[in-house]
This record gives C-alpha cells, sequence and structure tokens, in this order.
C-alpha cells in the first residue's frame, strides 16, 4: 500500500485538504497482458517448448496483468488539470514501470536504464521520439505532445511495451497492488471519474465519485473486465439459441 | 581392314560415349551432391533445433532442484510480499540457497547464471550474473519467459542482453493453491564452450549471431570455422529472405561460393531481433571427371570393380590387336614372304589370289608391271650389268651389253644358240621369246657351244674345214675345242683389230677345263668378233678394259649369288653384240 500511495504522490503533490480515494478494481485477471499472449502463441516462435505446472492452479496460469505496473487507475476531474512534475520512468527487467500511466498533456517523462545493457526506446508513430541508446544508468526525457494515446517500445526488448494515455483532466493516478486496492489522492474537493486503464485504453467502466474533505472509501469494486462466470453463461445461452434456430 | 576400321570407331564412339557419361556423371554428381548437401543442411538445423529444445528441457530439469527448495521458496514468498525494498536477509538467505542448490547441478547440465525472481519481478538473488551485482532495483519480470514462469509454466526462451543466453525458467511454489511465490530462472551464456559443445554432438558446423554478425562458431575436424565469419557479408540479405521470415529457416545459400550454409532463426525473444544460428557444410562437388581422383578415398577406390576394367580394357586390346594382326600384319607377311620369293626368282609373278583387300591390288598392279617391263624387253632392274658401265667410256661400246643370271625373267636374249655366230642379217629378237636363263634348263653357252651348229658365216668349229670365205682367225688353227663360241671371223680374213693374240694353248686344252683367263681371252675374242659382225666398231677396245670390267662383274655376282666362279658368254641381242653372266654353284 505504501507503494500505491507513493505512485499517487509521485505524480500529483497532494494539496492540505487533499482528501484520499480508496478502491479496489476486480476481474483484473481477466485481463491479458498483450505481450506475453503474443508471445505465447507458437506461431511466434517465441520457445521451444512450453508446458504448464500441474501444481499451480489454473485460475493462475492466465496471462493476467501484473496490475502494480500495468494498470492505471485513474482520477478524472471536471476541468482540465496541469501538468505535473516530470515523471520517472524505470527501463529494465523487459519492460518499463510503470507500463501503463496516464498523465495530463505536456506533462515530461524521464526515461532511466536500469538494466546493466543498452536499450534503444522509441515511440511507435512519434516523430519526436525516435530510436536512440540509452546506456546503463542513463535518461532520456520526452514530453507528451497532446491528448491520446502513445506506445514506447525498445529496438533491443520486444517485450518492452509502455502506454502513454494523455487526459487533459486527470488529477490523479494510482496502481493497485496485487489484491486490486488502490488509493488515490485527490488534490482538491469535487465530482470526479475513476477510470482504469490497460495497455492504453480504458478498462471497466468510469465510477463517479464525489470527493470531499474526508477519505472515500468506494464500495463496490471497479470491474476492469467482465465477470468470468457471468461471461461463460452468456456464452452457454449464445449457444442454445443458435441451437434453436438451426433446428 | 574394315575389321581394324570398325573397331577404331567403335573404340572412337566408347571413348566419346565414356567422356559423354563422365561430364554427366560430374553433372550429376555435383547436382544430387547439391541436393544431398542442402537435405543434410536442413538436417543439421533441425538437429540444432533439437538439440536446444532438449538442452533446454535438461536443464529446466535441473531447475526442479531450486524449485523444490523450502528455503528459496520461502525467501521468494517473502520478497513477494515486501512490496518495498526487499530485507536483505532475505536476499542473503535466498543467495545462500541459490548457491548451495546450484553446486550440485552436474557440469554439464550447470548454468552460467541462475536468478531467482519473487512475484513482481524482482531479482531477489542471482548467481553468475555480476554486471547486476549491486543493482537493487534490477528485474526481469517484463520478460514473457519470466512472467509465464510466474504464472504456472516451464519454457525456454533465447535472449539478447549483453550476449546471448539460452533461458529456462520453472516457478517456484510455496503455499499450494496459491500463486507461485516466484520464479527461478536458469540461463546459459551462448558462447564458444557452448557452441563447440554443440558441434561436438550434433556434427554440424555451427556458428551464432546477432546484431548482424557472427559471435561464436564452432565446426567438426575438417572444416574450417573460419569460414563461417563469411556470414557476416551475407547476414543482411539472408534475414530479409522470405522463408527465414515466414519460417524461421532460409533456404540454403552459398557463401564464398565454397561454402554452403541455411540460417535458422534462434527461438525467443532473440530471434525476433535477428539473432540465430546457421549450419554449414562444404560443398561435395567436383570441377572435372578427374576430380574424382583426388575426392575418392580408399574405400571408394576398393569399390571400384577393377576386374571389370582390366577386363575390358584387356579384351579390348586383344580384339585391337587380333584385328590389326589378321587384316594388318598377316597380309603384309603374306605379301612380303610372296614378293622375297619373287626377288628369289622362285616364282615369276605374285599371286594376287593369295591376298586379299588392298594386298591383291597391289600384287596385281605388280604383276601388270612385270609385264610391262618384260613387254619392253627387261627393265632395268632386271640387268645385272650394262655394258655400258662395264666397259667404261671407251668410245666404241657396244650398245647394249648385258649380263643375264640365271632365273632372271628380264631382258635375255633371245634363245638363240649362244655358240652361233651371230648373223647380222637375222632379224631383231623377239622381245618375250624364252629365256636362256638358266644353264640346265637354257642353252647356255657351256652347254650349247659344242653342240651349236656353227651358222653360216660362223667361224669354223674346232676342227672344221674353214668354209670357202671365212677367214682364218689367228687363233682359229692351234685352239683347241672350246666349249665357248669362237669370234667369228671377219669377212674377208680380218682379225679383230688390237686383238690380242691367242694365249699358249693351256693344260686344259688338252682335254681338261681352260682356265679362266683363257676363257675370258676366248670371251673377248667372240665379243670382238661378234661386234665386227654386227658392225659395231672396236677401235680402242682393249682386253685389259674388258678383263677388268669381267673381274668387277665376277665378284659381284660372286658375292651376290654365293657362286663359285661366272661363266660370260656372248650373244647377240638387239643386232648389237651382248655378254651373258652366269654364275655357276658347284
Amino acid at each position: 500500500m505504501p507503494a500505491l500511495v507513493l505512485a499517487g504522490l509521485a505524480f500529483l503533490a497532494p494539496g492540505v485538504e487533499a482528501a484520499k480515494v480508496k478502491g479496489k478494481v476486480a476481474n483484473f485477471m481477466e485481463l491479458e497482458n498483450p505481450v506475453w499472449a503474443e508471445a505465447k502463441e507458437p506461431k511466434n516462435r517465441g520457445y521451444s517448448f512450453r508446458e504448464p505446472v500441474p501444481t499451480v492452479p489454473s485460475k493462475f496460469r492466465k496471462l493476467f496483468p501484473h496490475i502494480p505496473k500495468e494498470l492505471c487507475v485513474a482520477l478524472i476531474a471536471k476541468s482540465v488539470q496541469k501538468p505535473p512534475k516530470p515523471i520517472l520512468i524505470r527501463v529494465g527487467g523487459g519492460r518499463t514501470t510503470p507500463v501503463s500511466i496516464v498523465v495530463p498533456p505536456g506533462t515530461q517523462f524521464t526515461f532511466q536504464n536500469t538494466d546493466p545493457f543498452v536499450h534503444q526506446l522509441y515511440g511507435v508513430g512519434i516523430p519526436t521520439f525516435n530510436p536512440a541508446n540509452t546506456v546503463r544508468g542513463g535518461t532520456r526525457d520526452w514530453t507528451v505532445p497532446k491528448a491520446g494515446s502513445y506506445e514506447i517500445r525498445d529496438k533491443r526488448a520486444p517485450s518492452l511495451r509502455m502506454w502513454i494515455v494523455a487526459e487533459s483532466n486527470v488529477a490523479a493516478i494510482a496502481y493497485p497492488n496485487l489484491k486490486g486496492e488502490f488509493l488515490l489522492d485527490a488534490k482538491e474537493a469535487g465530482d470526479y471519474e475513476i477510470q482504469a486503464y490497460f495497455s492504453g485504453k480504458k478498462v471497466g467502466p468510469a465510477t463517479p465519485v464525489s470527493v470531499g474533505p474526508r477519505d472515500l472509501t468506494i464500495k463496490d469494486d471497479i470491474k476492469v473486465a467482465p465477470d468470468p462466470k457471468k461471461e461463460k453463461a452468456k456464452d452457454d445461452e449464445d449457444e442454445k439459441a443458435k441451437d434453436k434456430e438451426n433446428k | 581392314m574394315l575389321a581394324s576400321r570398325f573397331w577404331y570407331v567403335v573404340l572412337a564412339l566408347v571413348l566419346g560415349a565414356s567422356i559423354f557419361v563422365l561430364l554427366l556423371a560430374t553433372s550429376m554428381y555435383n547436382r544430387a551432391g547439391l541436393r544431398a548437401m542442402d537435405e543434410g543442411l536442413s538436417s543439421d538445423s533441425q538437429v540444432v533445433s533439437w538439440y536446444l529444445k532438449n538442452d533446454a528441457r535438461e536443464r529446466s530439469a535441473q531447475l526442479i532442484k531450486f524449485a523444490l527448495n523450502q528455503d528459496i521458496a520461502k525467501q521468494l514468498s517473502k520478497a513477494s510480499a515486501a512490496e518495498g525494498k526487499i530485507p536483505s536477509d532475505v536476499r542473503d538467505k535466498l543467495l545462500d540457497a541459490l548457491k548451495k542448490v546450484n553446486s550440485r547441478i552436474p557440469e554439464e547440465d550447470a548454468f552460467d547464471a541462475v536468478f531467482a525472481v519473487d512475484q513482481n519481478g524482482r531479482v531477489v538473488a542471482h548467481l553468475g550474473y555480476e554486471q547486476a551485482s549491486g543493482m537493487e532495483d534490477f528485474e526481469l519480470g517484463g520478460y514473457p519467459v519470466v512472467a509465464d514462469a510466474l504464472h504456472g509454466y516451464i519454457r525456454d526462451d533465447t535472449l539478447q542482453l549483453d550476449r546471448l543466453y539460452r533461458v529456462v525458467a520453472r516457478p517456484v511454489e510455496y503455499d499450494l493453491g496459491s500463486m507461485p511465490a516466484g520464479a527461478v530462472i536458469g540461463a546459459r551464456v551462448i558462447d564458444q564452450k557452448f557452441a563447440r559443445t554443440l558441434s561436438q554432438r550434433t556434427g554440424a558446423a555451427v556458428a551464432f549471431y546477432m546484431d548482424g554478425a557472427s559471435t561464436v562458431s564452432a565446426a567438426p575436424e575438417g572444416f574450417d570455422k573460419s569460414q563461417l565469419d563469411q556470414i557476416n557479408s551475407d547476414l543482411t540479405e539472408a534475414l530479409l529472405d522470405e522463408n527465414y521470415i515466414s519460417v524461421g529457416r532460409s533456404p540454403a545459400r552459398t557463401l564464398g561460393g565454397n561454402v554452403r550454409v541455411v540460417y535458422s532463426q534462434l527461438p525467443g525473444e532473440a530471434g525476433q531481433l535477428g539473432a540465430g544460428y546457421v549450419v554449414g557444410r562444404l560443398p561435395a562437388q567436383v570441377d572435372s571427371p578427374l576430380a574424382f581422383f583426388k575426392q575418392a578415398d580408399d574405400k571408394d577406390k576398393a569399390q571400384a570393380n577393377v576386374g571389370l576394367v582390366a577386363g575390358a580394357v584387356a579384351v579390348a586390346a586383344f580384339l585391337g590387336l587380333i584385328f590389326s594382326f589378321l587384316e594388318h600384319t598377316r597380309p603384309i607377311n603374306t605379301f612380303k614372304n610372296e614378293c622375297i620369293k619373287l626377288a628369289k626368282g622362285e616364282i615369276d609373278q605374285l599371286t594376287p589370289s593369295k591376298f586379299r583387300g588392298i594386298f591383291r591390288k597391289i600384287a596385281s598392279d605388280v604383276n601388270d608391271g612385270i609385264d610391262q617391263v618384260v613387254s619392253k624387253g627387261g627393265g632395268s632392274p632386271r640387268r645385272a650389268a650394262d655394258l655400258g658401265r662395264v666397259l667404261g667410256d671407251i668410245p666404241d661400246q657396244p650398245v647394249m651389253s648385258a649380263f643375264s643370271f640365271p632365273g632372271d625373267s628380264g631382258a635375255t636374249p633371245e634363245p638363240s644358240s649362244p655358240g652361233a655366230a651371230p648373223e647380222p642379217s637375222r632379224p631383231k629378237p623377239k622381245p618375250k621369246a624364252p629365256l636362256a636363263e638358266t644353264q640346265g634348263s637354257a642353252p647356255s653357252p657351256t652347254a650349247s657351244s659344242s653342240a651349236a651348229a656353227p651358222l653360216p658365216g660362223a667361224a669354223p668349229a674346232p676342227g672344221a674345214a674353214p668354209g670357202p670365205g671365212a677367214a682364218p682367225g689367228p687363233h682359229a688353227a692351234p685352239s683347241p675345242p672350246k666349249r665357248l663360241p669362237k669370234p667369228p671371223g671377219r669377212p674377208g680374213g680380218a682379225s679383230a683389230p688390237n686383238a690380242a693374240p691367242a694365249p699358249e694353248p693351256s693344260p686344259a686344252a688338252a682335254g681338261g677345263e681352260p682356265s679362266e683367263a683363257e676363257e675370258w681371252r676366248q670371251v673377248y675374242e667372240d665379243f670382238v668378233a661378234t661386234k665386227q659382225q654386227c658392225g659395231e666398231k672396236t677401235e680402242g677396245f682393249t682386253y685389259e678394259k674388258f678383263e677388268q670390267t669381267l673381274k668387277k662383274t665376277r665378284e659381284a655376282l660372286m658375292s651376290r649369288h654365293q657362286c663359285s666362279r661366272v661363266k660370260f658368254s656372248v650373244y647377240v641381242k638387239d643386232g648389237k653384240a651382248a655378254l651373258k653372266a652366269s654364275p655357276i654353284k658347284d
């Protein structure tokens, strides 16, 4: 939990009258990391063998994302927000930390290479972010030009993919822990929406919250993916309907 | 000669066919060798692929020792629970546990580096990767191989970090029924040792490449691995090959004209970055049919049917010799023998029926030639001597003075009686008249002189009364009866001028054989008389010159015919005095 708080604080400096919004995301295990999902396909020749370990429960043998880095929960204000201070992005271990982030346009990023070898980051379709080497411990800055979704990749590490969503009204962001719990810092009281982002896209519904002078706890979990059981039941109903039509 | 010529054509055809077959075999050998080599390269590539996979599986099995270690699992669980900084004691204990387990890994399956990663992907402890020493925020969680392990899968990968690494990972479970506490990752550097081991176990010449250049290579004995360095200039084009992109393996390519290679993409993330391995083989090709000798080893040579080849050569040579003997040597020998017989006078002419082919024609032509010469009265080859040569440059040499020998069928005088006096008014002898050649069969001077009746006008025979008009020669009265004809007396009784006086009667004259000098003297007188009768001039024609010529002729004939002596006689040929020499064998 302290890490989540730090993540939020790192993004926006809390005000004196700041209130905290506590919540939890659910069904995040139904999400699938696109990089890992792509790598598991045999046609991509990402391995010579890949076998499940039977002792690991099947519900864990899914390539759900590491939400403390990949699922970004944003507090969206009703008005345009100013860019925060430069944000440090660590590049290492085959990914960036965080993997997904939501910021106001004009936010500056500092990419720091924490690996003992060179990285070569570039922005997909971003003319202002061309491939360039970043040596061990080196940094590279880039500022989000305008609202939109941006993808950052590494020429030397295909698995490294980062998504930056530039949202003008984002007031705060937080990353849940492995249980899905998150804590947002609202700088000002007012009406907000809580929106989760994954792989540069919104996931789950926007949850409206009204932040007052006190801390707020969201009662219902924010479902970032459909309920697996209901999804299965729906699929079964659809199949039955098709069978009837065929008959 | 037909068979011989046919044999030459057959040999030429066989030679041509052999060359054609050799060239054809060379082309087929090269084509088959190329195809076999491409298949071999594909096989090599597959073998290397299988080796990499099998090696990864065996190493992943070694990871079980880490995964089942409770210390490792416990420390990883603690690390995963720590959302902030990982406690140092956890790192230390985990490192100790890693070292302990790693020491039990067999050397052939040992890892160059081992990492223990918590659920967050953070590297809690590691062995052998000194580059990351002191980096507390070092993590690997973003790599699919680690993510898979953290999600309950065992798999391999190839990572291109500072070098190429073959990586295997598997989850580490602490509480069954919950998410894995972490994962353990084993890495093997693809270095020279790895390449050498791979080459030794697969028998392939292999090189690894990354970033468009060869990194390490190894090859079996007999293959210069530096030849694989040529891939550096070919990689850029090879990696754009459609097959390489679609299936991860290029078709066979030729490097520098002497090495054939197949590029294969490494499995895993490194493969996506263009890293891979290449297998190579030296082409089994020959530049020319003669190169087979160089490439064939003792086993190949031992398998060649030398006996069949030797037999074919022997048969061909035997047939050629047989044909050559039958159609060349034997006819020539036959012809040669017949010619020898002809030269010796054993036969008068060649018998064409004894010959075949061209020799029959030659024999027929020779016979025709002989006939032509005979029809001309004898050709020069038939003359033993010419009087012109015999008598030198005397002014009144006989027009025709020839020696005739037994057995000669050439120019021989008319079978007139040698003892008969030449008859000036007698017509010319017929050219093809039978020849008085031998002493036994033809009237020879010695044989017929006594029996020959003197012709009108001829000198009287010894003892005979001189006829009217016959001038008694100087030696007519005293000379004893002689076998040689006396020179006829000149009409009017004139004797030959310069004629030497008749020799004294020799002992032989009394009943024995006359001496050679006497005989030659008699021949001289006869010759002079005959010349006078024929109206030829005899001035300057001395006995000394005549005698010298007879000596030379005698010696020549004796040497030629191996006879004991030579007898000379005088006769008339073509209206002129002529001499006949007859070798006599005792």
